[in-house]
């Protein structure tokens, strides 16, 4: 007998019982279906979680105040341990350059009766280095504004359209809790910076921020490394710890007063989050195409008990038992394999719908399907159908004729 | 030819074991069949008549005694090699038809060429619409098989065991399952392919279908009780037209 006439067989098998046909691929089709738009879903989420973190800078590194236990294993929030002092020194030194240190003024923004409620930034404008800011209209906040602690504010693009509207705001004054500042410039749009909006801010001069808010520390700051980031991070935290007075050698998040994160240490640590919940989801899916397979096997057993007379008939007018193996075989698999394709065109689907309905809500979501997992899924399927369908295909092949003919 | 018959045994025996109780279904068969012939096998239910015709035809082995087919023995082949034959050789026409349901015709008579070694693709279709025109059926082979009535589901599996061209049809009760009517016009297919040189072997316990063969075996509690010619051969055509 030829394959093809085998593979003839097989289909015909499959199409002349179209429902259970169908049913018994529901359980392959769901599994494939659902771990093509797990892995889907899961490098689009991976793909935005690094665009929000790669938004701060590639080779941005922050300097955040920390945590530490006080007197008798009691948390203490250390938000004064950066002083003007580490800012200057730390400027200093030469794994780190662009240094700029951010004082947050609290209160809310005014421009005759319109409000809005912006974050706003005194910083040096080596900050605007450090996060890519250009200005849209106007200019930057630069050294002289500083220097001279010019009360001059640059806005973000929401913030310039809470305020103004349309309306250009160069050489237009504001009030920022109750001091008049003169608007200079309007910054282009960063969009989220995780996952928090980046261009409802207003910066104004360190200098004022200083002033206004008679703070003595900074809130964090921000850096890039002069060569390799790993080299900086490890200077950095070993030059505060001899400013701080802090014996740390192994490392021990808990005992500083400070951490130093690098843009791309977040994004490994995002990455590895987002991968691993892609893992165990894309797992919880795959027990799916299992219970699936079973299904089939199920189904395949049934199918045999069945069709004992027509198997008994086969063998009676010549087939071998390799032939009746072969055609139950290749039905279990074409059953896999088109619940396969079936799940996988569902699965994208899904998946396309999804981002849709996400892009409406997170503009750098992006549509994303795995190659690798469709192949998989497919590879996956076709085996399940092949492993699950062995059982029941040696048992029709090892029907004796007689008993067959005669099963009832 | 006519030193070596078609068909021979020789003390040929079978014993069916269940759990160790061995139950014995045929005794020393010598029997020799002539290529060309029209033989019935007759016997009531439990005479061994089915058997014989199963070991005869290949569907399964004697327990002791030897199976010559064309001279050569049998005893040493395998499951696959018995497959081989029964594709090449042999062929059934069953009591209760056995076709493929929700099938055609022109389908069910196709399936032992699927599985025929020699006969190539391009001569299947010519092959089937030949065997369905010997049996009649030409304007019904687009027909599902269940759509139609028993004698012609019946000749259906007649076109089914003519289309391999086997050197011996075997039918096992071809009539029991029809009305007496349809059961001639049955046996008036076999009568005619035996004319046309067929070799047939029928299995029956009716003494009616019987005497429509050439030559009449009478098995009784797994012996050959009597082995004789027909000297009143029947016509099935004739007595088709008298009803």
């Amino acid at each position: 007998m030829q394959l093809l006439d085998t593979f003839g067989v097989a289909l015909r098998g499959i199409l002349s019982n179209k429902t259970r046909s169908m049913l018994t691929m529901l359980g392959i089709v769901i599994g494939v279906g659902s771990v093509v738009l797990m892995t889907s879903l899961g490098a689009s989420v991976s793909g935005l979680i690094l665009g929000q973190v790669s938004s701060l800078g590639a080779n941005t590194m922050v300097i955040f105040p920390s945590t530490v236990e006080g007197g008798g294993g009691v948390p203490r929030v250390g938000f004064d341990s950066l002083t003007f002092d580490d800012v200057t020194a730390l400027s200093q030194l030469s794994t780190v350059r662009t240094l700029s240190p951010v004082i947050f003024v609290p209160g809310e923004a005014t421009y005759g009766s319109q409000k809005s409620q912006p974050q706003v930034i005194g910083t040096t404008e080596n900050f605007f280095i450090n996060q890519s800011v250009t200005a849209k209209l106007g200019r930057l906040i630069d050294a002289q504004d500083d220097q001279g602690s010019r009360a001059v504010a640059l806005l973000g693009p929401d913030t310039a359209k809470d305020l103004f509207g349309d309306q250009n705001p160069v050489g237009l004054r504001i009030k920022i809790k109750d001091s008049s500042f003169l608007v200079i410039g309007v910054a282009n749009s960063l969009g989220s910076q995780f996952f928090q909006n980046a261009d409802q801010r207003i910066y104004v001069p360190y200098s004022i921020a200083k002033a206004i808010t008679g703070q003595r520390y900074v809130n964090y700051m921000t850096f890039t490394a002069a060569t390799d980031s790993d080299l900086a991070l490890a200077d950095v935290n070993a030059f505060l710890r001899q400013r701080h007075k802090i014996i740390n050698p192994l490392n021990d998040p808990k005992k500083d007063d400070f951490v130093v994160h690098s843009s791309k240490q977040a994004a490994d640590i995002l990455g590895s989050v987002s991968l691993s919940l892609t893992i165990f989801l894309t797992l919880i899916a795959a027990i799916s195409l299992v219970v699936g397979g079973i299904g089939i096997m199920n189904i395949m057993l049934v199918s045999v008990t069945e069709r004992t007379r027509e198997i008994g008939l086969r063998k009676a007018v010549g087939a071998r038992g390799k032939d009746i193996l072969l055609q139950f075989l290749i039905e279990s698999t074409l059953l896999t394999l088109i619940g396969g394709l079936i799940g996988i065109v569902s699965g994208v689907l899904l998946a396309l719908l999804i981002a849709l309905i996400a892009k409406k809500f997170l503009a750098t979501y992006v549509f994303a399907v795995s190659f690798g997992a469709i192949f998989l899924a497919i590879g996956v399927a076709g085996s399940v159908g092949l492993i699950f369908g062995i059982y029941p295909a040696r048992r029709a092949a090892r029907l004796h004729p007689i008993e067959a003919l005669r099963y009832e | 030819m006519t030193s070596i018959p078609l068909i021979e045994t020789r003390t040929l025996s079978k014993s069916y074991f269940n759990e160790d109780v061995e139950t014995a279904v045929l005794f020393d068969i010598d029997l020799r069949i002539e290529q060309g012939e029209f033989v019935a096998i007759m016997g009531p239910s439990g005479s061994g008549k089915s058997t014989l015709m199963h070991i005869l035809g290949f569907l399964d082995t004697p327990t002791s005694g030897a199976y010559l087919f064309k001279g050569k023995p049998t005893v040493d082949l395998d499951d696959d090699a018995l497959a081989r034959i029964r594709a090449l050789s042999v062929s059934f026409v069953f009591q209760s038809f056995n076709l493929l349901p929700r099938t055609t015709v022109f389908e069910n008579v196709m399936l032992p060429l699927l599985y025929h070694p020699s006969i190539p693709e391009r001569e299947r279709e010519e092959r089937v619409k030949h065997a369905i025109e010997m049996v009649g059926l030409t304007d019904r082979s687009g027909h599902l098989s269940n759509q139609l009535s028993g004698g012609q589901q019946q000749r259906v599996a007649i076109a089914r065991s003519l289309v391999t061209e086997p050197e011996v049809i075997f039918a096992d009760e071809p009539t029991g399952n029809l009305d007496s009517a349809s059961g001639v016009a049955v046996m008036a297919t076999l009568q005619e392919l035996h004319r046309l040189g067929h070799t047939i072997i029928l299995v029956t316990h009716e003494q009616t279908t019987a005497e429509f063969a050439q030559r009449i075996i009478h098995i009784h509690d797994g012996r050959i009780h009597s082995d004789t010619r027909n000297a009143r051969q029947k016509s099935a055509a004739q007595v088709h037209a008298l009803k």
